[in-house]
């Protein structure tokens, strides 16, 4: 599929051309590339806020077609969960748990199930009960965030698409909220999409890789077979992961690094092993 | 050209319009605003543009004239209710004068950029920041406003994309529920515009930005002879707009 913004006027800019992607259910994919390589555009057609040019979308049970008017998207809007850069600046209500409540509310679930569902979207992303009845502009940066994100969750969407989630993120915060995205994926079997700048949190939770350059999918692998060594990434002009670096430096010093050592841990006995029988 | 001398000749034609000259008056204020319509290359249609929001009221205040004015010749009755000729003058007079204001302003706005015209505001208030007028202060809220308009629409798109993200249907619904719609619209915008705010105030002390102390201009506006000119034939139209109203 193709799109292309303000067709027809001096600013037409083409975002996406002739893309042609199928992301798997049921695994964690990441999409990398470039600032303006048409990531986001991409990850918008998922849920319909923006409408292909060209082509068709193939979403859950539903089709959509260039050229039609399509009706009840906001059915789709329910079932694939689309969180924005930054979030935290879609917080509006009085209270984190009215406004957390505000998405499942939109789908005409009576207040009591409401409720429920923002109780335990907020568990799930870890805002501990004394925080339901504050005003969620009172709260941290990282808390917000993870209030705006419980909001996307309360819809319970079974696909979960993420527009870069750890951006100004610290340490601390990005592996909580990956270790949150894994959970929801390995153990909640929903389908997660992250747009990420993040190779290292690619490399230690991706199932799959989508690289995307210029408004055109120039690649989609396994994270394993891309990560292999540092040459695929190179070529794509993405900077490999800090470990993939590393393999490819003592393999060019003689060491043997097997495909599989993929932790720090797995890393220091490799070398550590070699090292000792070299003496 | 000088935006000080465009604004100031904008405001004495202005001032011309309203002094009763007769068809005679409006004739030549009509030539010559026309001639700087066609001097500066803009098309009528944007003009006539401007004028249709006020067809409306021009209508509504012709039948309250009609019904009200009883000077005149009477043009036809109705029964006892007649319709004299000075009602459809009087609207006519408006209407005139109300064309030549979006005429006259018109040419204005759209020959000059606004940040031209912010410095020309600014000039032309500094006589009064003796009796407490913040000049520098006024033009200052009107650039940063204008330099904020896009960055706000953008902002504003970003936010109904999110909250569609989560349901919110902008088009359809009942009052209630477009009330939230809206609402959760506007408090992160205003929440947003907020923290713009701050953290622009914050960037501009930090670069030593103090509102009271002197400061030296970029932008140094000169006038010109062709801007001596506009001023002088201004000042024309006004002078012969009075010896019509009055000197016969």
């Amino acid at each position: 599929m193709s799109h292309v913004y303000s067709d027809g006027t001096p600013y037409r800019y083409a975002a996406l051309t002739d893309v042609n992607l199928e992301i798997s259910e049921g695994k964690m994919t990441a999409i990398i590339g470039a600032t303006g390589s048409g990531k986001s555009t991409l990850v918008q057609h998922l849920n319909a806020l923006l409408l292909p040019n060209e082509g068709t979308v193939y979403i859950l049970d539903r089709t959509i077609t260039a050229g039609e008017d399509p009706k009840h998207l906001k059915s789709l809007r329910g079932s694939v969960g689309l969180v924005f850069q930054f979030p935290e600046y879609q917080l509006f209500e009085e209270t984190v748990l009215k406004d957390v409540a505000f998405g499942p509310k939109n789908f005409g679930f009576s207040p009591e199930e409401c409720e429920q569902k923002a109780k335990a979207a907020l568990a799930l992303t870890g805002i501990d009960p004394s925080y339901y009845e504050r005003s969620p502009l009172e709260l941290s940066g990282g808390q917000k965030r993870r209030v705006a994100i419980a909001g996307i969750l309360a819809m319970d969407p079974s696909v979960l698409v993420l527009d870069e989630p750890t951006a100004g993120l610290d340490p601390a915060g990005t592996a909580e909220m990956m270790k949150l995205f894994h959970h929801l994926n390995h153990d909640l079997h929903k389908t997660v999409l992250i747009v990420t700048h993040d190779m290292e949190q690619v490399y230690a939770y991706c199932d799959d890789v989508v690289v995307m350059e210029n408004g055109k999918a120039r690649l989609h692998a396994a994270a394993r077979e891309f990560f292999r060594d540092g040459a695929t990434c190179t070529k794509m002009g993405i900077l490999p992961p800090a470990i993939i670096h590393m393999k490819d430096l003592l393999k060019e010093k003689g060491f043997t690094v097997d495909d599989s050592v993929s932790t720090v841990e797995e890393m220091a006995a490799c070398i550590a092993a070699q090292v000792k029988r070299r003496g | 050209m000088d935006p000080r001398a465009k604004i100031m000749a904008m405001l004495i034609m202005l001032v011309a319009i309203f002094f009763p000259s007769g068809w005679t008056g409006y004739a030549v204020i009509f030539c010559c605003v026309a001639g700087v319509i066609l001097l500066a290359k803009l098309s009528f249609g944007f003009i006539w543009k401007a004028m249709r929001p006020m067809l409306f009221m021009l209508l509504f205040l012709l039948i309250v004239n009609m019904a009200v004015v009883n000077t005149g010749t009477v043009l036809f009755s109705i029964g006892t209710w007649h319709i004299y000729s000075d009602a459809i003058f009087q609207t006519l007079y408006i209407a005139v004068r109300l064309l030549l204001m979006i005429m006259i302003t018109t040419v204005l706005t759209a020959t000059t950029k606004p940040l031209d015209m912010t410095l020309g505001i600014e000039d032309l208030l500094k006589p009064f920041e003796k009796i407490h007028v913040p000049a520098h202060e006024i033009a200052m809220l009107i650039s940063i406003a204008l330099r904020f308009i896009p960055d706000l629409i953008e902002e504003t798109q970003r936010i109904m994309k999110a909250q569609e993200s989560r349901g919110v249907d902008l088009k359809e619904g009942k009052m209630k529920e477009r009330i939230m719609a809206i609402l959760s619209l506007i408090v992160p915008l205003f929440v947003s515009a907020f923290q713009r705010a701050e953290d622009l105030a914050n960037a501009m002390e930090a670069r030593g930005y103090a509102p009271g102390e002197k400061r030296t201009r970029y932008k140094v506006l000169k006038m010109t002879g062709r801007d001596w000119m506009l001023l002088a034939g201004a000042s024309l139209v006004l002078i012969a707009m009075i010896w019509l109203a009055y000197g016969r």
